[in-house]
């Protein structure tokens, strides 16, 4: 039970400065990267008019995932914004079910994804938010409804990358240790199959969604 | 000196217990009780779907009662588990580990009888999308719970990571800071989720087929109501990992102990109005849903604006863990 929290790393020095890698999360990442690629494979192999399973597969979750970029978006932002979300969710929800594999671990386990993941959205969003209103009405947002609540405003901002990554970091890290706690304490008897249905498969679901949706709600609110 | 140390740790062990299932039990009794009122209340205007009702409060009550299965762990951990004996900090962590389950399962517990409560309802409204709706509010009422799953989490940590090796001096002060943050800022969070998913049940009893966009609107609404207790968790890991050099002045610690307090209670209320914002959007795109791109925007401004009094409270929790 001592390894709670502990994680293996590489430390490279660089001119002075040490550079930090941690090892397995690069590799599940790498893993998922791998899944990715051989199912982007697979749904196209054999393209045709009358679509086989895995092309069935590939169309409907690309058109479920524009349906739900224009509801928040409109079409012309979906188009551009459309296979980012998609891109977002599949990446997700590999990385949450890969922990139900014996051996492997959630590379979101590690608050360095999900953080990453969350300063990307944030920096879309702004992009989208500048893009579409011009940079004079992006800054005079901050200003509003008082010139002084301005530094309230950019902290409400930066604490949203906060909440976007801790939530989808604490909720998978959570599942795990819950995990590891109870296999500990069952001598993995029963308990942690239904343990990793419930916060692999689930939760792991449900936060790759809701993560997915708020980056798109927050270049939403910022376009409109 | 050695018994009087395990003297204190194991009364700490027994006090972390006791609020651990105390106030465990408070959340859970009172949303269950809410799911079981809807479901007579429902079996009485629909008799001939008592059977199916039932089964949906029965599912919908163990999933309620999940919170308080969590504080009971926690309090048999606490009581049975042999813990090794370096200094007083071990106590203050099981003593804090209690505190922050005990209230983290409050909220979840109220908030997740909610969407049982409504799912009966809807059930004896509109029968024949009982499966939707239960679908519904396992969803609804599984994303409650993750206030309380903040909670264990933080609460396992203190069990079981080993502070041997650092001060006393204002550890003690932080690791019962790290316990009330999230325990405290999980209330408002629990609850508020719960209203979120117990509109979107009653919303799709009304209008079933505009389920997806429902169950979208709910979890991004209970997504933003949960970021108080995002909050409340990232002052404690905070105040969990940063290592307080060593001082015998009391100020110092509690400085640490009032900045989890400090967020502790600023998340509450934050984590209900969000949720009531959540509420109201969801129960609207039911009835309204060609507008619910517009709903979610000004459901999510209206969280931003409600969430701000959260976000003083984080800023000065880490002023106080940082500064002072």
């Amino acid at each position: 039970m001592g390894d709670l929290g502990k994680i293996h790393q590489l430390i490279i020095p660089f001119f002075g400065h040490d550079i930090t890698l941690n090892l397995e999360v690069i590799l599940m990442t790498w893993i998922v990267f791998a899944i990715l690629f051989a199912l982007g494979f697979l749904t196209v192999r054999k393209k045709g008019l009358y679509p086989k399973a895995m092309q069935m597969f590939g169309e409907f979750y690309v058109g479920q995932f524009y349906g739900l970029t224009e509801d928040a978006l409109d079409r012309k932002m979906a188009k551009t914004y459309g296979p980012l979300i998609c891109a977002l969710f599949m990446f997700l929800v590999l990385s949450n079910w890969l922990g139900i594999l014996p051996h492997l671990e959630e590379p979101t386990k590690d608050l360095n994804t999900p953080l990453s993941l969350g300063i990307m959205g944030f920096f879309i969003a702004h992009y989208a938010g500048i893009r579409s209103k011009g940079f004079k009405a992006y800054v005079s947002e901050y200003f509003q409804p008082m010139f002084f609540m301005m530094p309230l405003n950019v902290i409400g901002e930066l604490a949203k990358i906060v909440s976007i990554s801790f939530r989808l970091f604490g909720n998978i890290m959570g599942g795990s240790i819950i995990i590891l706690v109870v296999s500990h304490l069952t001598y993995s008897f029963v308990l942690p199959p239904i343990l990793n249905a419930f916060f692999g498969l689930f939760v792991g679901t449900i936060q790759a969604f809701v993560f997915t949706m708020l980056t798109v709600v927050y270049i939403s609110v910022q376009v409109k | 000196m050695d018994t009087d140390v395990q003297t204190i740790i194991r009364g700490a062990a027994f006090l972390g217990a006791a609020m651990s299932m105390g106030l465990g039990a408070v959340g859970a009794a009172i949303g269950e009780g809410y799911t079981a009122a809807q479901a007579n209340d429902a079996v009485s205007r629909k008799p001939e779907a008592s059977g199916d009702i039932l089964k949906n409060m029965l599912v919908g009550q163990a999933v309620a009662e999940s919170a308080a299965i969590f504080a009971l762990v926690i309090a048999i951990l606490l009581l049975f588990l042999d813990v090794p004996v370096h200094n007083v900090l071990e106590g203050a962590a099981l003593l804090a580990a209690g505190l922050c389950m005990g209230a983290g399962a409050v909220g979840s517990g109220i908030g997740s009888g909610f969407p049982g409560g409504q799912a009966c309802q809807g059930i004896s409204r509109q029968p024949s999308v009982m499966s939707r709706l239960t679908t519904n509010m396992l969803i609804g009422s599984a994303v409650c719970q993750t206030p309380a799953i903040f909670s264990m989490v933080v609460a396992l940590m203190l069990i079981f990571m080993d502070f041997g090796s650092l001060p006393v001096g204002p550890t003690w002060a932080a690791l019962i800071g790290a316990g009330l943050s999230t325990g405290l800022a999980a209330i408002g969070s629990g609850y508020g989720g719960g209203l979120a998913a117990g509109a979107s049940c009653e919303g799709i009893s009304r209008q079933p087929e505009t389920v997806g966009n429902v169950t979208t609107v709910m979890l991004v609404g209970q997504a933003v109501a949960q970021t108080p207790s995002i909050f409340g968790l990232l002052v404690s890991f905070v105040l969990i990992f940063k290592a307080f050099p060593a001082s015998s002045m009391l100020h110092a610690a509690i400085a640490l102990l009032s900045a989890g307090l400090c967020m502790g209670f600023g998340g509450i209320g934050p984590g209900i109005g969000n949720g009531k914002a959540a509420e109201g959007a969801v129960r609207w795109v039911a009835r309204n849903v060609a507008f619910s791109g517009d709903l979610m925007r000004i459901m999510l401004v209206g969280q931003a604006v409600s969430q701000s009094t959260a976000i003083y409270a984080m800023v000065v929790a880490l002023v106080l863990i940082f500064v002072v």
